[in-house]
Protein backbone atom coordinates (compact mmCIF):
# COMPACT_ATOMS: atom_id res chain seq x y z
CA UNK A 1 0.00 0.00 0.00
CA UNK A 2 1.60 3.54 -0.95
CA UNK A 3 1.31 6.03 1.13
CA UNK A 4 -1.29 8.25 -0.74
CA UNK A 5 -3.89 10.58 1.60
CA UNK A 6 -6.12 11.57 -1.80
CA UNK A 7 -7.22 10.18 -5.44
CA UNK A 8 -8.57 13.12 -7.25
CA UNK A 9 -9.78 12.28 -10.38
CA UNK A 10 -10.50 15.76 -12.17
CA UNK A 11 -12.69 16.35 -15.43
CA UNK A 12 -11.44 19.74 -16.30
CA UNK A 13 -8.06 20.67 -16.76
CA UNK A 14 -8.61 24.05 -14.48
CA UNK A 15 -9.50 21.78 -11.55
CA UNK A 16 -6.26 20.27 -12.05
CA UNK A 17 -3.94 22.76 -12.36
CA UNK A 18 -5.63 23.91 -9.22
CA UNK A 19 -4.99 20.66 -7.91
CA UNK A 20 -1.32 20.65 -8.42
CA UNK A 21 -0.50 23.86 -7.17
CA UNK A 22 -1.05 22.91 -3.79
CA UNK A 23 2.26 21.41 -2.35
CA UNK A 24 1.96 17.63 -2.29
CA UNK A 25 0.20 16.78 -5.38
CA UNK A 26 1.15 15.04 -8.30
CA UNK A 27 0.15 14.07 -11.84
CA UNK A 28 -0.90 9.93 -11.86
CA UNK A 29 -0.63 9.37 -15.45
CA UNK A 30 0.40 5.36 -16.24
CA UNK A 31 2.13 5.02 -12.79
CA UNK A 32 4.79 3.12 -13.83
CA UNK A 33 7.69 5.59 -13.09
CA UNK A 34 5.30 6.69 -9.78
CA UNK A 35 4.27 3.86 -8.49
CA UNK A 36 7.52 1.97 -8.70
CA UNK A 37 10.20 4.84 -8.18
CA UNK A 38 10.17 5.76 -4.32
CA UNK A 39 12.07 9.22 -5.62
CA UNK A 40 9.05 10.16 -7.02
CA UNK A 41 6.81 9.74 -4.25
CA UNK A 42 9.58 12.12 -1.87
CA UNK A 43 6.86 14.34 -0.51
CA UNK A 44 3.83 13.23 -2.29
CA UNK A 45 0.72 13.05 -0.60
CA UNK A 46 -2.03 13.56 -3.12
CA UNK A 47 -1.97 12.56 -6.84
CA UNK A 48 -4.33 13.43 -10.01
CA UNK A 49 -5.51 11.16 -11.92
CA UNK A 50 -5.46 12.74 -15.42
CA UNK A 51 -6.94 10.07 -17.56
CA UNK A 52 -10.67 12.09 -17.76
CA UNK A 53 -8.97 15.40 -19.19
CA UNK A 54 -9.67 14.34 -22.84
CA UNK A 55 -5.61 14.34 -23.27
CA UNK A 56 -5.34 10.95 -25.02
CA UNK A 57 -5.08 12.44 -28.59
CA UNK A 58 -2.32 12.52 -31.44
CA UNK A 59 -3.90 14.90 -33.84
CA UNK A 60 -2.79 18.04 -36.05
CA UNK A 61 -2.92 21.44 -34.95
CA UNK A 62 -1.43 23.83 -38.22
CA UNK A 63 1.89 22.59 -38.73
CA UNK A 64 2.04 20.80 -35.35
CA UNK A 65 1.72 16.99 -34.85
CA UNK A 66 0.53 17.55 -30.89
CA UNK A 67 0.75 14.36 -28.63
CA UNK A 68 -1.96 15.05 -25.80
CA UNK A 69 -0.24 14.17 -22.18
CA UNK A 70 -2.74 10.71 -21.90
CA UNK A 71 -1.42 9.33 -25.20
CA UNK A 72 0.64 5.69 -23.98
CA UNK A 73 3.50 4.42 -25.66
CA UNK A 74 1.71 1.81 -27.14
CA UNK A 75 -0.43 4.29 -28.66
CA UNK A 76 2.76 6.50 -29.93
CA UNK A 77 4.63 3.48 -31.44
CA UNK A 78 1.22 2.49 -33.55
CA UNK A 79 0.12 5.85 -34.53
CA UNK A 80 0.82 6.30 -38.59
CA UNK A 81 2.44 9.79 -38.18
CA UNK A 82 4.88 9.15 -35.91
CA UNK A 83 5.87 5.83 -37.70
CA UNK A 84 6.26 8.11 -40.60
CA UNK A 85 7.83 11.01 -39.59
CA UNK A 86 11.79 11.27 -39.76
CA UNK A 87 11.90 7.26 -40.32
CA UNK A 88 9.59 6.85 -37.26
CA UNK A 89 12.08 7.81 -34.63
CA UNK A 90 9.36 8.33 -32.12
CA UNK A 91 7.46 5.23 -32.57
CA UNK A 92 10.88 3.49 -32.79
CA UNK A 93 11.43 5.32 -28.76
CA UNK A 94 8.24 4.09 -28.17
CA UNK A 95 8.14 0.64 -29.33
CA UNK A 96 11.23 -0.24 -27.58
CA UNK A 97 10.44 1.35 -23.74
CA UNK A 98 9.78 -2.04 -21.50
CA UNK A 99 6.99 -4.15 -21.88
CA UNK A 100 4.05 -4.15 -23.51
CA UNK A 101 2.20 -4.29 -20.59
CA UNK A 102 3.81 -1.41 -19.04
CA UNK A 103 3.38 0.65 -23.03
CA UNK A 104 -0.39 -0.10 -22.48
CA UNK A 105 0.00 2.54 -19.45
CA UNK A 106 3.10 4.10 -19.78
CA UNK A 107 2.58 7.84 -21.44
CA UNK A 108 4.81 9.87 -22.92
CA UNK A 109 4.36 12.93 -21.56
CA UNK A 110 5.27 10.52 -18.26
CA UNK A 111 8.59 9.61 -19.72
CA UNK A 112 9.38 13.60 -20.63
CA UNK A 113 8.10 14.35 -16.85
CA UNK A 114 9.84 11.92 -15.16
CA UNK A 115 13.39 13.26 -16.69
CA UNK A 116 15.81 10.51 -16.29
CA UNK A 117 18.61 10.89 -18.30
CA UNK A 118 18.28 7.16 -19.79
CA UNK A 119 14.59 7.92 -20.71
CA UNK A 120 14.18 6.45 -24.37
CA UNK A 121 12.00 9.05 -25.76
CA UNK A 122 13.23 12.10 -25.01
CA UNK A 123 16.29 12.00 -27.28
CA UNK A 124 13.93 11.04 -30.39
CA UNK A 125 11.76 13.98 -29.49
CA UNK A 126 14.83 16.06 -28.97
CA UNK A 127 15.69 15.26 -32.62
CA UNK A 128 12.29 16.28 -33.74
CA UNK A 129 12.56 19.74 -31.94
CA UNK A 130 9.86 19.06 -30.00
CA UNK A 131 8.05 21.28 -27.38
CA UNK A 132 6.62 21.25 -24.14
CA UNK A 133 3.34 22.47 -23.54
CA UNK A 134 2.72 23.35 -19.41
CA UNK A 135 -0.14 24.52 -18.57
CA UNK A 136 -0.49 25.77 -14.41
CA UNK A 137 -2.97 28.35 -12.63
CA UNK A 138 -0.81 31.00 -14.41
CA UNK A 139 -1.69 29.38 -17.71
CA UNK A 140 0.06 28.07 -20.23
CA UNK A 141 3.28 28.52 -21.41
CA UNK A 142 5.71 26.20 -24.24
CA UNK A 143 9.15 25.45 -23.58
CA UNK A 144 11.37 23.85 -25.84
CA UNK A 145 12.57 20.09 -24.67
CA UNK A 146 15.75 21.70 -25.50
CA UNK A 147 15.40 23.86 -22.79
CA UNK A 148 13.12 21.28 -20.36
CA UNK A 149 15.72 19.10 -18.56
CA UNK A 150 17.98 20.26 -15.94
CA UNK A 151 19.02 17.30 -14.12
CA UNK A 152 17.92 13.81 -13.67
CA UNK A 153 14.74 13.75 -12.71
CA UNK A 154 14.61 17.28 -13.05
CA UNK A 155 13.75 19.89 -14.83
CA UNK A 156 11.80 23.36 -15.79
CA UNK A 157 8.62 22.51 -14.58
CA UNK A 158 6.65 23.71 -11.33
CA UNK A 159 3.90 22.62 -10.08
CA UNK A 160 2.43 22.31 -13.91
CA UNK A 161 0.76 19.69 -15.57
CA UNK A 162 2.56 19.05 -19.32
CA UNK A 163 -0.81 19.18 -21.20
CA UNK A 164 1.24 18.19 -24.74
CA UNK A 165 4.30 17.42 -26.63
CA UNK A 166 4.15 19.16 -29.79
CA UNK A 167 6.49 18.68 -32.91
CA UNK A 168 6.96 20.71 -35.74
CA UNK A 169 5.88 19.02 -39.25
CA UNK A 170 7.21 21.53 -41.91
CA UNK A 171 11.00 20.60 -40.81
CA UNK A 172 10.90 17.45 -39.58
CA UNK A 173 8.93 15.79 -42.36
CA UNK A 174 11.45 16.41 -44.72
CA UNK A 175 14.19 14.99 -42.56
CA UNK A 176 15.98 11.70 -42.07
CA UNK A 177 15.74 10.02 -38.25
CA UNK A 178 17.46 7.33 -36.38
CA UNK A 179 17.05 5.32 -32.79
CA UNK A 180 19.30 2.86 -31.18
CA UNK A 181 18.84 1.59 -28.16
CA UNK A 182 21.58 -0.85 -26.57
CA UNK A 183 20.07 -2.50 -23.40
CA UNK A 184 20.54 -6.19 -21.71
CA UNK A 185 17.05 -7.83 -21.80
CA UNK A 186 14.11 -6.97 -23.69
CA UNK A 187 12.04 -4.51 -21.41
CA UNK A 188 15.51 -2.87 -19.74
CA UNK A 189 16.01 0.51 -19.34
CA UNK A 190 18.76 1.66 -21.60
CA UNK A 191 22.55 1.51 -20.77
CA UNK A 192 23.32 3.83 -23.90
CA UNK A 193 20.46 4.76 -26.32
CA UNK A 194 20.95 7.29 -29.67
CA UNK A 195 18.33 9.33 -31.74
CA UNK A 196 19.93 10.97 -34.65
CA UNK A 197 18.01 13.38 -37.44
CA UNK A 198 19.44 14.54 -40.52
CA UNK A 199 18.75 16.86 -43.41
CA UNK A 200 19.71 16.18 -46.70
CA UNK A 201 20.09 18.31 -49.71
CA UNK A 202 21.94 17.53 -53.16
CA UNK A 203 24.04 15.08 -51.37
CA UNK A 204 24.99 17.65 -48.45
CA UNK A 205 24.63 17.55 -45.13
CA UNK A 206 22.30 20.99 -43.95
CA UNK A 207 21.09 19.83 -40.56
CA UNK A 208 22.08 17.31 -38.20
CA UNK A 209 20.81 16.63 -34.74
CA UNK A 210 22.31 13.70 -32.68
CA UNK A 211 21.30 13.59 -28.99
CA UNK A 212 22.74 10.38 -26.44
CA UNK A 213 20.84 9.01 -23.80
CA UNK A 214 22.05 7.80 -20.30
CA UNK A 215 25.90 9.40 -21.01
CA UNK A 216 25.04 12.34 -18.94
CA UNK A 217 22.99 14.03 -16.50
CA UNK A 218 20.28 15.13 -19.04
CA UNK A 219 19.78 13.82 -22.67
CA UNK A 220 23.08 15.08 -24.18
CA UNK A 221 22.76 16.59 -27.80
CA UNK A 222 26.50 16.10 -29.06
CA UNK A 223 27.01 19.74 -30.37
CA UNK A 224 30.58 19.18 -31.79
CA UNK A 225 29.56 15.82 -33.90
CA UNK A 226 26.20 17.90 -35.34
CA UNK A 227 28.37 20.22 -36.51
CA UNK A 228 31.19 18.23 -37.96
CA UNK A 229 28.34 16.93 -40.04
CA UNK A 230 27.09 20.19 -41.53
CA UNK A 231 28.15 20.13 -45.14
CA UNK A 232 29.41 17.15 -45.16
CA UNK A 233 28.04 14.26 -47.49
CA UNK A 234 26.02 11.41 -45.64
CA UNK A 235 29.32 8.68 -46.05
CA UNK A 236 29.73 5.65 -43.77
CA UNK A 237 33.36 7.57 -42.95
CA UNK A 238 31.35 10.94 -42.00
CA UNK A 239 28.87 9.31 -39.71
CA UNK A 240 32.04 7.16 -38.08
CA UNK A 241 33.69 10.08 -37.53
CA UNK A 242 31.25 11.85 -35.85
CA UNK A 243 30.19 9.45 -33.96
CA UNK A 244 33.87 9.36 -32.45
CA UNK A 245 33.16 13.12 -31.89
CA UNK A 246 29.80 12.47 -29.78
CA UNK A 247 31.92 9.23 -28.27
CA UNK A 248 34.31 12.42 -26.97
CA UNK A 249 31.24 14.62 -25.82
CA UNK A 250 29.70 12.26 -23.10
CA UNK A 251 29.74 12.41 -19.27
CA UNK A 252 28.62 8.84 -18.23
CA UNK A 253 28.67 7.39 -14.86
CA UNK A 254 29.17 3.96 -13.75
CA UNK A 255 25.74 2.10 -12.55
CA UNK A 256 24.65 -1.20 -11.99
CA UNK A 257 23.58 -1.54 -15.50
CA UNK A 258 27.59 -0.70 -16.95
CA UNK A 259 30.55 0.62 -16.12
CA UNK A 260 31.74 4.49 -17.27
CA UNK A 261 34.05 2.95 -19.80
CA UNK A 262 31.85 1.04 -21.37
CA UNK A 263 28.61 3.81 -21.72
CA UNK A 264 31.13 6.06 -23.07
CA UNK A 265 32.76 3.23 -25.63
CA UNK A 266 29.04 2.16 -26.54
CA UNK A 267 27.95 5.62 -27.28
CA UNK A 268 30.35 5.79 -30.36
CA UNK A 269 28.65 2.43 -31.13
CA UNK A 270 24.97 3.40 -30.61
CA UNK A 271 25.53 6.89 -31.85
CA UNK A 272 26.61 5.68 -35.69
CA UNK A 273 23.81 3.54 -35.81
CA UNK A 274 20.93 5.83 -35.12
CA UNK A 275 22.89 7.76 -37.93
CA UNK A 276 23.32 5.32 -40.65
CA UNK A 277 19.26 4.93 -40.15
CA UNK A 278 18.98 8.63 -40.75
CA UNK A 279 21.22 8.85 -43.59
CA UNK A 280 19.35 5.83 -44.83
CA UNK A 281 22.38 3.66 -44.91
CA UNK A 282 21.19 0.92 -42.89
CA UNK A 283 17.72 -0.46 -42.55
CA UNK A 284 15.36 0.43 -39.85
CA UNK A 285 14.04 -2.52 -38.49
CA UNK A 286 9.75 -1.71 -37.90
CA UNK A 287 10.12 -2.44 -33.97
CA UNK A 288 6.40 -1.08 -33.38
CA UNK A 289 5.44 -4.06 -35.45
CA UNK A 290 5.39 -6.27 -32.60
CA UNK A 291 3.53 -3.71 -30.43
CA UNK B 1 -8.15 7.75 5.37
CA UNK B 2 -10.52 8.24 3.23
CA UNK B 3 -11.85 5.22 1.15
CA UNK B 4 -13.08 5.23 -2.17
CA UNK B 5 -15.63 3.44 -3.62
CA UNK B 6 -15.18 2.39 -7.34
CA UNK B 7 -17.87 0.79 -9.84
CA UNK B 8 -16.12 -1.73 -12.22
CA UNK B 9 -16.83 -4.74 -13.71
CA UNK B 10 -14.54 -8.34 -12.55
CA UNK B 11 -14.59 -10.87 -14.94
CA UNK B 12 -17.99 -10.31 -16.16
CA UNK B 13 -20.00 -9.09 -13.09
CA UNK B 14 -20.45 -5.60 -12.26
CA UNK B 15 -18.72 -4.67 -8.77
CA UNK B 16 -18.35 -1.84 -6.18
CA UNK B 17 -15.45 -2.25 -4.21
CA UNK B 18 -14.34 0.40 -1.40
CA UNK B 19 -10.38 1.29 -1.79
CA UNK B 20 -7.54 3.09 -0.56
CA UNK B 21 -5.78 5.80 -2.17
CA UNK B 22 -2.61 4.16 -1.87
CA UNK B 23 -3.58 0.12 -2.91
CA UNK B 24 -2.57 -0.91 -5.97
CA UNK B 25 -4.95 -3.08 -7.91
CA UNK B 26 -3.21 -5.80 -7.03
CA UNK B 27 -3.77 -5.29 -3.86
CA UNK B 28 -7.56 -4.63 -4.07
CA UNK B 29 -7.65 -8.24 -5.94
CA UNK B 30 -6.41 -10.23 -3.31
CA UNK B 31 -8.85 -7.88 -0.96
CA UNK B 32 -11.35 -9.63 -2.97
CA UNK B 33 -10.39 -12.95 -2.68
CA UNK B 34 -9.18 -12.93 -6.02
CA UNK B 35 -5.84 -14.60 -5.43
CA UNK B 36 -4.70 -15.85 -8.66
CA UNK B 37 -3.18 -12.81 -9.82
CA UNK B 38 0.38 -12.86 -8.15
CA UNK B 39 2.90 -10.77 -6.77
CA UNK B 40 6.39 -11.46 -7.97
CA UNK B 41 8.12 -8.44 -8.05
CA UNK B 42 5.83 -5.52 -7.48
CA UNK B 43 7.75 -3.13 -9.24
CA UNK B 44 6.31 -3.35 -12.75
CA UNK B 45 9.65 -5.67 -13.93
CA UNK B 46 8.14 -9.45 -14.49
CA UNK B 47 4.85 -9.04 -15.60
CA UNK B 48 3.85 -11.91 -13.41
CA UNK B 49 0.40 -9.54 -12.32
CA UNK B 50 -0.89 -8.87 -15.77
CA UNK B 51 -4.51 -8.78 -15.62
CA UNK B 52 -6.71 -7.36 -18.86
CA UNK B 53 -7.83 -3.49 -17.94
CA UNK B 54 -10.44 -2.53 -21.04
CA UNK B 55 -8.95 -5.34 -23.22
CA UNK B 56 -4.96 -4.29 -22.53
CA UNK B 57 -2.65 -6.18 -20.55
CA UNK B 58 -1.87 -4.07 -17.66
CA UNK B 59 0.74 -5.11 -14.49
CA UNK B 60 -1.74 -4.42 -11.46
CA UNK B 61 0.75 -3.72 -9.05
CA UNK B 62 2.05 -0.35 -10.57
CA UNK B 63 -1.75 0.48 -11.11
CA UNK B 64 -4.21 1.99 -8.58
CA UNK B 65 -7.36 0.24 -7.87
CA UNK B 66 -8.90 3.55 -7.58
CA UNK B 67 -7.63 3.84 -11.57
CA UNK B 68 -9.89 1.09 -12.39
CA UNK B 69 -12.97 2.61 -11.20
CA UNK B 70 -15.18 2.38 -14.27
CA UNK B 71 -13.26 -0.22 -16.42
CA UNK B 72 -13.71 -4.24 -17.43
CA UNK B 73 -11.40 -5.94 -15.55
CA UNK B 74 -10.64 -9.41 -16.55
CA UNK B 75 -8.51 -12.08 -14.06
CA UNK B 76 -7.10 -15.15 -14.61
CA UNK B 77 -9.99 -16.61 -12.52
CA UNK B 78 -12.31 -15.20 -15.61
CA UNK B 79 -10.86 -16.95 -18.36
CA UNK B 80 -12.57 -20.73 -18.03
CA UNK B 81 -15.97 -21.03 -19.16
CA UNK B 82 -18.67 -23.51 -17.34
CA UNK B 83 -15.66 -25.09 -15.65
CA UNK B 84 -13.97 -25.39 -18.78
CA UNK B 85 -10.51 -24.40 -19.48
CA UNK B 86 -9.92 -22.15 -21.78
CA UNK B 87 -7.91 -22.94 -24.62
CA UNK B 88 -4.56 -20.62 -23.55
CA UNK B 89 -5.05 -22.35 -20.23
CA UNK B 90 -5.39 -26.24 -21.87
CA UNK B 91 -2.36 -25.34 -24.20
CA UNK B 92 -0.12 -24.41 -21.01
CA UNK B 93 -1.17 -27.42 -19.26
CA UNK B 94 -0.52 -29.98 -22.40
CA UNK B 95 2.97 -27.83 -23.08
CA UNK B 96 3.93 -28.59 -20.01
CA UNK B 97 4.54 -24.75 -19.56
CA UNK B 98 3.80 -24.09 -15.89
CA UNK B 99 6.48 -25.55 -13.63
CA UNK B 100 6.07 -23.82 -10.58
CA UNK B 101 3.35 -21.79 -11.60
CA UNK B 102 4.18 -18.38 -10.33
CA UNK B 103 4.63 -16.46 -13.52
CA UNK B 104 1.98 -18.64 -15.57
CA UNK B 105 -1.24 -16.24 -14.97
CA UNK B 106 0.95 -13.24 -15.86
CA UNK B 107 1.83 -15.41 -19.21
CA UNK B 108 -1.30 -16.66 -19.78
CA UNK B 109 -3.33 -13.20 -19.44
CA UNK B 110 -0.30 -11.31 -21.57
CA UNK B 111 -0.82 -13.70 -24.25
CA UNK B 112 -4.45 -13.73 -23.80
CA UNK B 113 -4.18 -10.05 -24.89
CA UNK B 114 -2.39 -10.93 -27.85
CA UNK B 115 -3.81 -13.82 -29.50
CA UNK B 116 -7.07 -11.01 -29.34
CA UNK B 117 -5.17 -8.77 -31.53
CA UNK B 118 -2.33 -11.37 -33.72
CA UNK B 119 -4.32 -14.63 -33.97
CA UNK B 120 -2.40 -16.18 -35.91
CA UNK B 121 1.08 -15.20 -34.93
CA UNK B 122 4.98 -16.30 -35.75
CA UNK B 123 6.95 -17.50 -33.27
CA UNK B 124 9.42 -14.53 -33.47
CA UNK B 125 5.71 -12.39 -32.58
CA UNK B 126 5.28 -14.76 -29.67
CA UNK B 127 8.76 -14.28 -28.36
CA UNK B 128 8.36 -10.36 -29.01
CA UNK B 129 5.04 -10.25 -26.93
CA UNK B 130 6.11 -12.17 -23.78
CA UNK B 131 9.57 -10.19 -23.82
CA UNK B 132 8.14 -8.82 -20.69
CA UNK B 133 6.88 -12.03 -18.73
CA UNK B 134 9.88 -13.50 -17.06
CA UNK B 135 10.01 -16.90 -15.74
CA UNK B 136 12.78 -18.31 -13.43
CA UNK B 137 11.55 -22.09 -14.12
CA UNK B 138 10.44 -22.81 -17.89
CA UNK B 139 13.73 -21.54 -19.99
CA UNK B 140 10.59 -19.82 -22.19
CA UNK B 141 10.45 -22.72 -25.26
CA UNK B 142 7.91 -24.05 -23.39
CA UNK B 143 5.23 -20.95 -22.52
CA UNK B 144 6.21 -20.02 -26.37
CA UNK B 145 5.13 -23.43 -27.90
CA UNK B 146 2.14 -23.35 -25.64
CA UNK B 147 0.53 -19.50 -26.72
CA UNK B 148 1.49 -20.72 -30.73
CA UNK B 149 -0.44 -24.25 -29.72
CA UNK B 150 -3.13 -22.25 -28.06
CA UNK B 151 -3.18 -19.85 -31.46
CA UNK B 152 -4.05 -22.64 -33.64
CA UNK B 153 -6.82 -23.94 -30.84
CA UNK B 154 -8.25 -20.95 -31.18
CA UNK B 155 -8.49 -20.09 -34.53
CA UNK B 156 -9.63 -24.44 -35.16
C1 LIG C 1 9.54 -2.39 -15.71
C2 LIG C 1 9.75 -1.02 -16.24
C3 LIG C 1 10.49 -0.86 -17.38
C4 LIG C 1 10.71 0.43 -17.90
N1 LIG C 1 11.43 0.54 -19.05
C5 LIG C 1 11.64 1.75 -19.58
C6 LIG C 1 12.37 1.88 -20.79
O1 LIG C 1 12.80 0.90 -21.39
N2 LIG C 1 12.58 3.14 -21.27
C7 LIG C 1 12.10 4.24 -20.65
O2 LIG C 1 12.31 5.35 -21.14
N3 LIG C 1 11.37 4.14 -19.51
C8 LIG C 1 11.14 2.93 -18.96
N4 LIG C 1 10.42 2.82 -17.79
C9 LIG C 1 9.98 4.04 -17.08
C10 LIG C 1 8.53 4.46 -17.32
O3 LIG C 1 7.74 3.40 -17.79
C11 LIG C 1 8.43 5.63 -18.30
O4 LIG C 1 9.21 6.71 -17.83
C12 LIG C 1 6.99 6.08 -18.50
O5 LIG C 1 6.90 6.74 -19.75
C13 LIG C 1 6.44 7.00 -17.42
O6 LIG C 1 5.12 7.39 -17.80
P1 LIG C 1 3.85 7.19 -16.85
O7 LIG C 1 2.67 7.64 -17.62
O8 LIG C 1 3.80 5.80 -16.32
O9 LIG C 1 4.23 8.22 -15.71
P2 LIG C 1 3.82 8.25 -14.15
O10 LIG C 1 4.51 7.15 -13.43
O11 LIG C 1 2.36 8.35 -14.01
O12 LIG C 1 4.48 9.63 -13.77
C14 LIG C 1 5.89 9.79 -13.73
C15 LIG C 1 6.27 11.15 -13.14
O13 LIG C 1 5.90 12.20 -14.03
C16 LIG C 1 4.87 12.99 -13.48
N5 LIG C 1 3.91 13.19 -14.58
C17 LIG C 1 3.39 12.22 -15.39
N6 LIG C 1 2.62 12.77 -16.35
C18 LIG C 1 2.67 14.11 -16.17
C19 LIG C 1 2.08 15.21 -16.82
N7 LIG C 1 1.30 15.06 -17.90
N8 LIG C 1 2.33 16.46 -16.37
C20 LIG C 1 3.13 16.63 -15.28
N9 LIG C 1 3.71 15.63 -14.61
C21 LIG C 1 3.49 14.38 -15.04
C22 LIG C 1 4.34 12.24 -12.29
O14 LIG C 1 3.86 13.09 -11.28
C23 LIG C 1 5.57 11.47 -11.84
O15 LIG C 1 6.42 12.28 -11.08
C24 LIG C 1 10.18 1.55 -17.25
C25 LIG C 1 9.41 1.38 -16.09
C26 LIG C 1 9.19 0.12 -15.60
C27 LIG C 1 8.36 -0.05 -14.36
S1 LIG D 1 4.56 -8.26 -9.81
FE1 LIG D 1 3.82 -6.75 -11.11
S2 LIG D 1 5.24 -6.73 -12.69
FE2 LIG D 1 6.14 -8.11 -11.29
S1 LIG E 1 7.03 -21.57 -13.99
FE1 LIG E 1 8.17 -20.96 -12.27
S2 LIG E 1 8.55 -18.87 -12.69
FE2 LIG E 1 7.65 -19.56 -14.49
Amino acid sequence: MLNITAYHCPTTISEAVALLAEEGCAVIAGGTDLLVNPRYMVGVREVVDIRKLGLDYIRHEENWLCIGAGATMRTVARHPEAQGLAHGVLAQGAALCASPNIRNTATLAGNVASALPSADTPPALLVLDAQVVLTGIQGERIVPLEQFFTGPGKSAREHELIRELRIPLDTTRKMGGGFYKIYRTAEDISIVNAAASLLVREGIITMAHLVLGAVAPIPLRARKAEEALLGQSPTEENLRQAAEIARDETRPISDQRASADYRRRTSAVAALRALRQAAGLAKIEEVWQHG
Amino acid sequence: MPEIEIALRVNGRAAQWRVQPGETLLEALHAHHLKGTKLICGTGDCCGCGVILDGRSINSCCTLAAQADGAELLTIEGLSQDGSLHPIQEAFAEEGAAQCGYCTPGFIMRAYAFLQEHPHPTEADVRAALGGNICRCTGYVKPVAAVLRAAEMMSS
